[in-house]
């Protein structure tokens, strides 16, 4: 199926997809204090628990329903002593929801250009697999209405959403299904764009734009596991169907071009067409997972106040910079392309702005240098696990490179990888200590530069025009070469 | 505002400017007096501000669930309980489409959440004398479950009575039943929740049907049946008078004091004795002996504690004083301290009142013997009342001063072990149980 090459003008088989995506925040987690961790050690604790159809559900009191109630499995739930709690155990209230979730959600919903209610009301939608050791799963619409800019035209935003990940599910055997404790509240905010895509670049594209916009928050988890993507997908003649788990952006395109090949085979084998939930396999392709979920049934969480949104908070909320947008400034600065892409992604990166603007005689490249690459090579070259220079030790560089000052000793930057070899052996524990190494490569005044180009010139015997390169040779880390050369050039 | 003019439940469109939403109107919490909740077609609620700007347009009503008529069925071969449902959260429900938390209308109801325990006993009847919150409990609402009980058990075909209330003062009711139901033959169990049912985590269930097994059994005890552990595997009968809410939100949250529960019970009908310590089923009638003194109090010693609170009571004519104190049975008696009690303690019981202790350790039992204070306090005339748990201790004080005025008299019945409140030998293995 896969060799023909046919092309498909999605315009004309009306192509119609959308993308729900949902995003781990590395924030603690949203309704208590633990920490968003997912572990892989021995769990500390089970709990075996079952979970009930609800109240009401069932109408009449019917023997076949109390039959089925006896054969369900019971869930064993996991956790940990020191990262999970009460709270996700469901044998404690939640705490109010975690502000910084909050603000990273209004943030994201602003970028995408959304309506905000004024009031938010965190709802209960009912989730009885055992995914939620509660029987439901809080959830709270942030904003809704808005849209992504893409280069095919606008694509809508139906919501923004701030919701708790379920547990991890670890095993299932005939009896009961287990599940890990950990996952369990950690703060999810879902993505759900209209169906306004009429290609599959289109699909990838926003499926780039948001990953970037989220990561552009500072506060999306990173690592396998905590960005999950839900295509929805429909073509003239053929309902909707929702595909699980695209992992990995190169592949979005391809998954979307056999949906709807798959969607053109069965409008033309005359397959019974309905609309269900699709999983993805390893080579692209899906297959039938379970009919599409009725709508989930949501109710107001009573043990949580609402949330009253500020509309001057709102307005005054600082909006991050698209990664675009910050290549841009890097490049402007004169940064290389390749210490541009490195910067861009690095968490360094409000530090290297700070000190560009603190030390604005120094040369942008020279500061991107220090901050990212010194560190690196240094790590190379002793062969140490870890290694980095702290913001306290860049500054006392940049001031010694800017000319020192009373306490820290002037150094040029050929000192540099040096110093910072020197701070990686020897650990300063003090300040006093950093200017000790930093006082060792001090930049030699104009009158102990001439007395040592003197001494040179007595050692050196080869020819006159090798001299000066001789000379920078000798003096390197210790004095700036473009005045060695001055000096030379008066003599 | 515009929001007088729409009720609850009816499904508007709302416009602000360029913005629409549509949706149904849902109650306003108090703190959002100004603003208009409405559930959009996704099924959130959302707040909005009214203003001026705000313009509403009614667009038809939501469709209203229609009451259930619940009829238990009847398997003749299950013996027959009454249930008698007090209020909390093991019958309220939530209204899924406004979120308010209500009590059942038709006590029925609790069966449709927990239809299970049908498969145990058949029910008799579900009797709904009032329906309150646990901290809006009374003696006078003591008084009338016990009436209640008792009446239910002398029916012939009745094999035991179970109550349904909430749990925050579960265990002051457990004790009220305890003294006030004389010559019980019967099993009496008192069940809450602490989650509610709208969840599919309600352990309610697990208590209800726990209970049901019970009140099949020999046990003619007044028992708190709920979850024994945090897993939902099994249920602790635990005797009325030495059980003790321990945890504000655990499901194990009732635990036994200073002794073993009375058995371990599966919701499959595992009933394991853990005490033998209990009163069989027997013949005979149950008489609710309820008369109650209101005018009694439970203080709590603590270090600096003023004497006056104690001279209040005196001065509003109280008739008995439980006192937590200290350790082995202590509050300060030191004459150099001048917040010491001896005084006033002397000075209330003059005046008439009843002055016991019980440790605010909760677990052991006090001994005014080990120090001089102890032995101080006895000589003006505390009653010492061994391991009795503060709770039970003020209710059977209220029950004994119903029953006589006369200080000597309620001495002596309060030393008296009437429903397993007073231990002679408490089990290693109980502490912390």
């Amino acid at each position: 199926m896969a060799e023909e090459k046919e092309k498909i003008n999605y315009g004309e088989i009306g192509l119609r997809a959308g993308l729900e995506v949902h995003q781990q925040l590395a924030t603690h987690k949203l309704f208590c204090s633990c920490p968003s961790l997912v572990r892989q050690d021995e769990p500390h604790f089970k709990v075996v628990r079952e979970l009930r159809p609800l109240a009401g559900e069932l109408g009449a009191i019917d023997p076949a329903a109390i039959f089925e109630r006896k054969k369900k499995k019971h869930y064993v739930y996991e956790g940990y002593n020191d990262s999970t709690c009460l709270v996700e155990l469901d044998e404690e209230p939640p705490h109010e929801i975690n502000p910084e979730a909050l603000k990273t959600a209004l943030i994201v919903a602003k970028l995408l250009h959304c309506e905000f209610p004024d009031v938010l009301q965190v709802m209960r939608k009912t989730v009885i697999d055992g995914s939620n050791t509660s029987g439901f799963q809080r959830t709270l619409l942030i904003g809704l209405n808005g849209y992504l800019e893409t280069s095919f035209g606008k694509v809508g935003i139906q919501t923004v959403v701030l919701e708790e990940d379920a547990a991890r599910r670890i095993a299932e055997d005939s009896m009961s299904v287990t599940f890990r404790l950990d996952r369990l509240g950690i703060p999810l905010i879902e993505i759900a764009t209209a169906p306004d895509c009429k290609s599959p670049e289109q699909v990838k594209e926003v499926a780039e734009k948001l990953g970037a916009l989220l990561r552009a928050t500072g506060k999306a988890a990173r690592g396998i596991g905590t960005i999950r993507q839900d295509l929805n997908i429909s073509i003239k003649g053929h309902p909707r169907i929702e595909l699980k788990g695209v992992q990995e952006l190169p592949h979005m395109t391809k998954v979307v071009e056999l949906e709807v090949k798959r969607q053109l085979d069965a409008i033309k084998h005359k397959e019974k067409l309905e609309p269900h939930v699709r999983a993805i396999l390893p080579d692209l392709s899906s297959k039938y997972l379970r009919p599409m979920p009725g709508s989930a049934r949501l109710y107001p969480e009573t043990d949580i106040p609402l949330i009253f949104l500020d509309k001057k908070e709102l307005e005054g909320l600082e909006l991050p910079k698209m990664p675009e947008e910050i290549k841009k400034e890097l490049s402007e600065l004169g940064l290389s392309k390749d210490l541009v892409e490195q910067m861009a992604s690095s968490p360094k990166l409000p530090m290297f702005f700070e000190f560009v603007k603190t030390y604005k005689n120094l040369n942008p490249n020279l500061i991107a240098t220090t901050i990212l690459v010194i560190p690196k090579e240094v790590k190379r070259k002793l062969q140490l696990p870890e290694f980095e220079l702290d913001e306290n030790i860049l500054d006392r560089l940049f001031i010694g490179l800017s000319g020192g000052d009373k306490l820290v000793p002037a150094i040029v930057k050929e000192a540099i990888p040096e110093i910072a070899e020197a701070i990686a052996k020897e650990k300063p524990k003090s300040l006093e200590e950093l200017y000790k190494i930093m006082a060792r490569y001090k930049v030699l005044s104009d009158a102990e530069l001439k007395k040592e180009i003197a001494k040179l010139r007595k050692e050196y015997s080869g020819p006159e025009e090798k001299f000066l390169g001789f000379a920078i040779g000798k003096l390197r880390g210790k004095a700036d070469p473009q005045k060695i050369m001055a000096l030379l050039k008066q003599n | 505002m515009a929001i007088n003019k729409f009720e609850v439940g009816e499904r508007i469109v709302v416009k602000i400017k360029d913005k629409s939403y549509e949706g149904v109107v849902m109650p306003s919490p108090l703190k959002a007096k100004d603003y208009l909740i409405i559930k959009l077609n996704s099924g959130y609620n959302l707040g909005i501000k009214l203003s001026p700007e705000v313009r509403i347009e009614k667009i038809g009503m939501a469709t209203k669930p229609k009451a259930q008529e619940i009829k238990p069925p009847i398997n003749p071969k299950l013996p027959k309980i009454s249930i008698i449902a007090t209020g909390g959260t093991i019958t309220s429900k939530v209204e899924y489409t406004t979120g308010a938390v209500e009590p059942l209308i038709n006590p029925e109801e609790l069966l449709l959440a927990t239809p299970e325990l049908l498969d145990v006993v058949n029910i008799s009847q579900i009797l709904s004398p009032f329906s309150i919150f646990s901290e809006d409990m009374t003696w006078v609402e003591w008084q009338k479950i016990a009436e209640l009980v008792a009446k239910e058990l002398n029916k012939k075909d009745i094999s035991g009575v179970l109550v349904t209330h909430g749990t925050d003062t579960l265990h002051y009711t457990s004790a009220a039943l305890s003294f006030m139901l004389k010559n019980l033959g019967k099993p009496v169990a008192l069940v809450g929740g602490q989650r509610s049912s709208d969840r599919g985590s309600f352990d309610g269930a697990q208590n209800l049907i726990c209970a049901g097994h019970y009140l099949k059994s020999n046990l003619a005890e007044v028992a708190i049946v709920m979850h024994a552990t945090t897993n939902d595997d099994f249920c602790y009968a635990i005797r009325g008078t030495n059980v003790r809410k321990m945890h504000t939100s655990r499901r194990d949250t009732f635990r036994p004091i200073n002794e073993l529960p009375l058995a371990k019970i599966s919701p499959s009908g595992e009933f394991e004795i853990l005490n033998k310590n209990y009163k069989s089923r027997s013949e005979g009638e149950v008489l609710a002996d309820t008369k109650f003194e209101p005018n009694v109090a439970l203080l709590k010693y603590f270090p600096g504690a003023s004497p006056d609170i104690l001279n209040f009571f005196v001065e509003k004519k109280y008739k008995g004083i439980i006192i937590e104190a200290t350790g082995l049975g202590h509050v300060s008696t030191n004459p150099k301290q001048p917040r010491n009690w001896l005084g006033a303690i002397k000075k209330a019981i003059d005046e008439g009142l009843f002055i016991g202790f019980v440790p605010q350790c909760i677990y052991g039992r006090l001994d005014p013997y080990v120090y001089s204070t102890g032995r101080i306090l006895l000589d003006a005339g505390v009653t010492y009342l061994g391991s009795m748990l503060a709770e039970t201790a003020l209710v059977k004080l209220g029950w004994v001063l119903g029953h006589t005025k006369k200080l000597e008299e309620a001495k002596s019945m309060m030393l008296t072990n009437i429903a397993g409140e007073l231990i002679d030998k408490i089990s290693p293995n109980s502490f912390l149980y």
